[in-house]
């Protein structure tokens, strides 16, 4: 059969585009390798953190139509401020239709805190995580306790208040420190001696512990009005899970992200797969991409690992393959390239420009902004050859923005994603019309 | 301010350093030893790690390769647990001048080293890896050992025969009356505070460094900082040493080391200022990798880890009759003989290779000087951890994967047994890439002398394998705080001097799986952690961290 668009990729760039595609009519399918860069974030979605000067955004939605007017080249600038709002509205109501609720502090970044207790301006924010005016939501003398879990070490609830205690904000504050242990509670593996987050989401998915891990946390957190917890506070049923800990612990409970696996990520990849599914999508997981036929202007046939002989066919394809760590991106001895469509890509020859000296230096390091260069319909160029105009990139493959200095990620892998199904419509509306 | 007394001062934690230390205090004298950085930071832990047969000097250097020969079996069976008995092949390939082999077989037997030509079948059998058109290949006694190991086991066993061991603490000068050295003042870096050494004679074992605590002692003594680089390759290629046949050059050599595999070595004159901040250039990164692809094909294609330099502690000036000619022999300079101030020697020179002889040799002379009449017995008595095979009773662990009693074993030899006991919690592991677990963390900051994550590193190998350090680094900075090692104000300020240090090594080779991995510790550490917004200066160790951000 040959679908509307198969896109390459299941992060939040190509499922959200895939659910913008299903929701239009077309039949899509998403093709993945299987963890997505969402497995190891925070699970908040980033819009625009910092300016091009390091300082901190406070209301991005404002800023967004300058931003894109100083950087032509940006992704931003490409799909437009209103369609990254409108992008990231539409993936606000399709998580809530899977039950996974996005905030926003309004207009305005949030400040989510990190699990070595620094703040970190974002834009989306699941309900468990701490999403309010900062400003407001902590009075002189809140108590704080940061409670963690008995042998699980990708969160150090000591390392988070004595640094978070460090902010002007909290310096009236009393935060604590504090741990309990689950293990000997239903769906603790009783024989791990090395708890990883997803082993303690398990346990809190089980409805029957719940009262006594509310009244666990209650009593470590004695008189403290807030609680901090590692975001680990259920995957399946993480709604409930969380509504029922506030109710019982009678406390006002946030999550704090984790070191990897992410569970906020992978409530939100969890969501976004099963919406696409129920929209009719095709997804296909445990296979890749490895290569693409390029005829003319046209991609006319994809082909997998497991389907090598004989490929996909589509009248758009949508690249949203990641950046290097994904494979979107391979960086060899002396040059960079796009390894699927052989694409047009930007970057430094000298491999020195590739990196900064020191680690932490800022701006961050170049290669996190090399990627495929597209035109303003996010088409790319084959590397000395015609612009390809029924392939579409989105997300961590596009050159052109940090995300990280930026604190950019999100807002661009929505946007873009949503942008090019809104294309790849364009497109198939177009066909239609031709045949009629 | 700090005072106190001992008898003798050692001056560096390398292995000299370490070695010196221990014979001392086999010896029963009492010592203490203060280094600037971290053991095994210097030129120690920035080498190869081979353990010579001495075939390799066997050519022009008959002196070098019989004390290498002689060290090698002597470390074989005292420093066991950081030995690893690999073998060693010279392999001579098409190109090559065909005269060296039957050179280099000569020079082995006049120097006793144990060599023979195999059969190429039989060659391809040892090293499958190896480059098809390979030409003849002699086989050598060449073995691995670890520098980080056997400084530490050195240390070890001197605090264990009460020496006292100052790490992170600097030389400010020496205490000198009338001609005579009396001790030393320091800074400790961790403890920001003022320390006083007296002592009846003070030893100079700080390697390229030694130069300058000679200028604090008044006294001229040039050396030349020869850099050598290595490249690290992420996986085991080859078992045995690889040797290039030929005269010694760079990027002639590939020897492995526990999970990974070292390509060596070039050699550049650097300045004295630049000994501090040992960088590797591209075009010597070009010549390890082509160096390596000539011995095993392919290398450059695998996962190139991490880059390192060393300086070699060259002599130029020995004093009077000694020239250059043999500078990298073991130089030992009585500082009354050759500048008249009483109570100072320089120990330099030399190789990781002889580090125990160069110990011996400088013990000897303090003995001398302190009219003790004591033995030498490092050559004798195995260093804790290398002592007789105690532990092979599987049994005693059946409840402890095999993989994690087996990489503990291999770091630890016999000292094991600590780690491996107790709770089982203390089996859960905290870096998955090379079986580090939260119970060796905890024995390490307790007994080896760790005082940050960076020295921890040196210890366990913890933040050496494929993720260098990633995962690992909050982790085990989480049982720091919680063994009260370290204090959680630091807490930032140590992950990131230990995620920079690692930095130094990946930026050079960022191509390939390295730069995947780095993209995936920068979105860690400053995307999901935000480190980078906390801290302002990232100098020097101890320093507060400052928040700068507004809200």
């Amino acid at each position: 059969m040959k679908y509307d668009c198969i896109i390459i990729g299941g992060g939040i760039s190509g499922l959200t585009c895939g659910i913008k595609c299903a929701k239009e009519g077309m039949s899509c399918a998403v093709i993945t390798a299987g963890m997505s860069a969402l497995h190891f974030s925070s699970g908040s979605i980033d819009l625009l953190g910092y300016y091009p000067d390091n300082t901190i955004v406070h209301t991005p939605a404002d800023v967004l139509n300058s931003f894109a007017v100083n950087k032509p080249d940006h992704p931003y600038a490409k799909c437009g401020p209103d369609i990254v709002m409108e992008a990231l509205n539409f993936l606000r109501e399709e998580l809530s239709e899977q039950e996974l609720e996005l905030c926003s502090n309004g207009n305005n970044n949030h400040f989510h805190v990190t699990p070595v207790g620094t703040l970190k301006p974002t834009f989306l924010s699941q309900k468990s995580v701490f999403n309010e005016n900062i400003n407001q939501a902590f009075k002189k003398n809140t108590t704080i306790s940061i409670i963690n879990f008995k042998g699980y070490r990708d969160f150090n609830s000591d390392i988070a208040a004595v640094n978070l205690k460090k902010h002007r904000l909290f310096t009236d504050c009393t935060i604590t420190s504090n741990s309990i242990d689950l293990q000997d509670l239903q769906g603790a593996v009783k024989e791990a001696i090395e708890l990883r987050s997803i082993d303690i989401s398990r346990i809190f998915d089980k409805d029957e512990n719940l009262h006594e891990i509310a009244e666990r946390l209650k009593r470590a957190a004695g008189d403290s009005e807030f609680i901090g917890v590692p975001a680990v506070a259920g995957l399946e049923n993480h709604k409930t899970v969380y509504e029922q800990l506030v109710d019982l612990t009678e406390k006002i409970v946030y999550e704090i992200p984790t070191l990897p696996p992410s569970i906020p990520g992978m409530r939100i990849d969890r969501a976004l797969k099963s919406r696409f599914s129920g929209l009719g999508g095709v997804l296909i997981t445990g296979d890749r991409i490895i290569g693409g036929t390029i005829v003319n202007d046209q991609v006319t046939r994809v082909y997998t690992k497991h389907h090598q002989q004989e490929g996909m066919t589509a009248r758009n394809v949508v690249l949203a393959s990641g950046s290097f760590f994904s494979g979107g991106m391979v960086a060899e001895i002396g040059n960079i390239k796009e390894p699927i469509f052989g694409l047009l890509v930007d970057y430094p020859k000298q491999r020195e420009e590739w990196r900064s000296q020191l680690f932490f230096q800022k701006p961050a390091h170049p290669f996190l902004s090399f990627g495929v260069r597209t035109d303003e319909n996010l088409n790319p160029n084959v590397q000395n050859g015609p612009l390809v105009k029924n392939l579409f990139c989105a997300g961590a493959v596009l050159a052109g923005y940090n995300p990280i200095s930026e604190g950019s990620g999100g807002g661009v892998a929505a946007g873009t994603g949503y942008y090019a199904a809104l294309q790849a419509k364009k497109r198939c509306d177009d066909i239609r019309k031709g045949n009629e | 301010m700090k005072k106190f007394e001992t008898r003798v001062i050692v001056i560096g934690g390398g292995a000299t350093g370490t070695g010196i230390l221990r014979d001392l205090s086999l010896r029963g004298i009492r010592c203490v030893l203060v280094e600037k950085d971290d053991l095994a930071s210097g030129t120690t832990g920035r080498n190869h790690g081979l353990l010579h047969s001495g075939a390799r000097y066997a050519v022009k250097d008959i002196i070098s390769a019989k004390e290498c020969i002689a060290e090698n079996m002597i470390l074989k069976k005292i420093a066991r647990h950081c030995v690893e008995n690999t073998g060693g092949l010279f392999v001579e390939l098409p190109n090559d001048d065909n005269t060296y082999f039957e050179k280099l077989v000569t020079g082995c037997r006049d120097a006793g080293i144990d060599c023979n030509e195999i059969p190429l079948n039989r060659a391809m059998e040892i090293e499958p890896n190896l480059n098809a058109e390979v030409k003849r290949v002699l086989k050598v006694p060449d073995a691995t050992i670890d520098p980080f190991r056997l400084a530490s086991a050195n240390t070890l066993d001197s605090m264990e025969h009460g020496a006292v061991v100052l790490t992170h603490t600097e030389v400010v000068s020496m205490i000198m009356d009338q001609g005579i050295v009396k001790g030393i003042r320091c800074f400790d870096r961790l403890g920001q505070e003022d320390i006083e050494i007296y002592g009846e004679f003070v030893v100079n074992a700080a390697g390229i460094w030694g130069q300058r605590i000679c200028n604090k002692a008044g006294i001229q003594f040039p050396m030349h900082p020869s850099k050598g680089s290595m490249v690290i390759i992420d996986y085991r290629v080859n078992n045995v040493v690889v040797n290039r046949c030929r005269v010694p050059a760079d990027g002639d050599i590939i020897v492995p080391g526990d999970t990974v595999s070292l390509i060596g070595t070039t050699s550049k004159m650097i300045p004295l200022e630049k000994i501090d901040e040992v960088t590797t250039d591209d075009d010597d990164i070009d010549v390890l990798l082509n160096g390596g692809e000539a011995l095993i094909p392919n290398i450059s294609k695998t996962r190139v880890l991490r880059v390192f330099g060393g300086v070699r502690p060259l002599v130029a000036d020995t004093g009077d009759t000694r020239g250059r000619d043999i500078s990298r022999g073991i130089v030992l300079t009585d500082h009354e003989e050759r500048d008249g101030l009483k109570g100072f020697a320089t120990i330099t020179g030399g190789k990781l290779m002889t580090y125990r002889l160069m110990a011996e040799k400088t013990t000897d002379l303090v003995c001398e000087k302190l009219g003790i009449n004591r033995k030498c017995e490092t050559h004798i008595i195995p260093l804790p951890g290398s002592e007789r095979e105690t532990l092979s009773d599987k049994q005693t662990y059946k409840s402890i994967p095999e993989t994690v009693v087996g990489s503990t074993r291999f770091r630890h030899g016999e000292r094991a047994y600590r780690i491996l006991k107790g709770d089982r919690k203390n089996y859960s592991l905290s870096c998955e890439c090379e079986m580090v677990t939260s119970g060796e963390i905890e024995y390490a900051i307790e007994n080896l002398q760790v005082k940050d994550l960076v020295d921890l590193r040196r210890r366990t190998r913890l933040g050496m394998g494929p993720c260098q350090g990633t995962l690992c680094a909050y982790r085990a900075a989480g049982i720091f705080f919680e063994t009260g090692a370290a204090d959680y104000e630091n807490a930032a300020k140590m992950l990131i001097d230990f995620m920079e240090e690692r930095w130094k090594g990946i930026r050079p080779v960022l191509w390939g799986d390295t730069l995947r991995e780095a993209e995936f510790s920068y979105w860690i550490y400053q995307g999901l952690f935000g480190l980078g917004n906390l801290v302002k200066e990232t100098k020097g160790r101890g320093e507060g961290v400052v928040v700068e951000e507004e809200y």
